[in-house]
């Protein structure tokens, strides 16, 4: 929690986290289908899919919260850009599971790409739970390897 | 500095993808833009391939549904949406529905879509539908298979021999292409997509598993 604080008692750490946070959560919620734009704005989460909608607001928000402190790791520290790396990916993951396949995005894919786009979309679809799950993971590892790094460097320096 | 590289490899592999999918998009929504002048006109829409007239050929408004019976969002609206619709507008008279195919999701989906044709001939069309959406699984995981979409029909009580017949004989091949290019001249990039039709020939389109709330606002206006 201190490392949190130390990294967010910057403004430029919690716009960036803002960012991250509204640059993931909306157009995710818009790819899977909870939000939509025409013909009025509407906003809609049916029951069975709350669970997958938790996910995506997890998913969000621990990008929001390591992504920044990776960067803040980076350029305050100096350190090597390793973990950002696996910030980065637990949220591409967390960013391309469950992309509704039957959407315009899915449709334009698999109309370039053809039988491969749709086998890689039916896969991010069919296991859109597993691997929100496993991103989450991810992310809770690097928050956790983010930390501890950052408690130690900190105290050395 | 080989980290760099794959990770600049990916990053543009990356870019590429998105200006490839982009691009795609991008000449879907020309493509539905200049149908969008063209569907501006009274019955605009060849209806004649789908499925059969749900409610009464008399009611005032009609709903074209573009679907894959792969299609989880199809499914989700089946079973959130469907049936208030059902319920306030093709009951009351106030709507008919039908049912156009756009199979795109798998090798499954086209043969789902002809094997409604084929319970169609045995006057059974709406009830392999509603089975099909009931028993939906992953997209070509085999649960729509030919050996599964006889089984449906059976349990339907179809005649499975005639049942095969229309299936092997491949008779509804080219209703279901039919279809979905009458899709794709109309614009529909997505499943589930609906064309609401008023008295007047105008046409609303919502595309996606959205809400009843949605169909309502945009019905409503029409009657």
């Amino acid at each position: 929690m201190k490392n949190i604080k130390l990294v967010f008692s910057n403004i430029a750490y919690i716009i960036l986290a803002g960012m991250i946070f509204f640059g993931m959560l909306i157009p995710l919620l818009m790819l899977s289908e909870f939000i939509f734009v025409e013909p009025f704005f509407t906003f809609h989460i049916p029951s069975e899919q709350v669970f997958g909608f938790v996910l995506i607001l997890a998913v969000s928000v621990m990008s929001a919260i390591v992504i920044p402190m990776n960067v803040y790791r980076i350029r305050i520290l100096q350190k090597s850009t390793s973990k950002i790396g696996g910030g980065i990916l637990g949220s591409i993951i967390g960013a391309s599971a469950g992309i509704c396949s039957c959407g315009p995005f899915g449709f334009a894919l698999i109309s370039t790409f053809g039988a491969a786009a749709g086998t890689a979309t039916a896969f991010l679809s069919n296991y859109e739970i597993l691997l929100r799950l496993g991103s989450a993971g991810i992310l809770c590892l690097v928050y956790y390897t983010t930390t501890k790094s950052i408690s130690s460097e900190c105290k050395i320096n | 500095m080989e980290k760099r590289i794959i990770l600049l490899a990916v990053f543009a592999a990356m870019v590429g993808v998105i200006i490839l999918v982009g691009s795609s998009y991008y000449s879907t929504l020309m493509v539905m833009q200049e149908n969008r002048v063209n569907v501006s006109g009274p019955a605009p829409i060849n209806l004649t391939n789908g499925s059969p007239l749900l409610g009464s050929p008399s009611a005032p408004i009609t709903i074209v549904e573009f679907g894959d019976y792969q299609c989880e969002a199809c499914y989700h609206w089946y079973h959130n949406t469907r049936a208030d619709i059902i319920d306030n507008y093709v009951e009351t008279g106030k709507a008919n529905l039908v049912f156009l195919d756009l199979p795109f999701l798998g090798r499954d989906s086209i043969t789902a879509a002809q094997a409604t044709y084929c319970a169609d001939d045995q006057g059974k069309y709406w009830e392999y539908h509603e089975t099909l959406y009931n028993f939906q699984e992953a997209i070509d995981n085999g649960w729509a298979s030919k050996d599964r979409l006889v089984a449906f029909a059976s349990n339907l009580d179809m005649n499975v021999d005639e049942f095969n017949d229309c299936m092997d004989g491949k008779k509804y091949v080219k209703r279901v292409k039919a279809n979905y290019d009458e899709s794709q001249r109309l614009g529909a990039d997505a499943t589930p997509t609906f064309l609401i039709i008023s008295p007047d020939g105008k046409i609303k389109k919502i595309t996606s598993a959205q809400p009843y709330s949605v169909f309502s606002q945009v019905i409503e206006p029409m009657l």
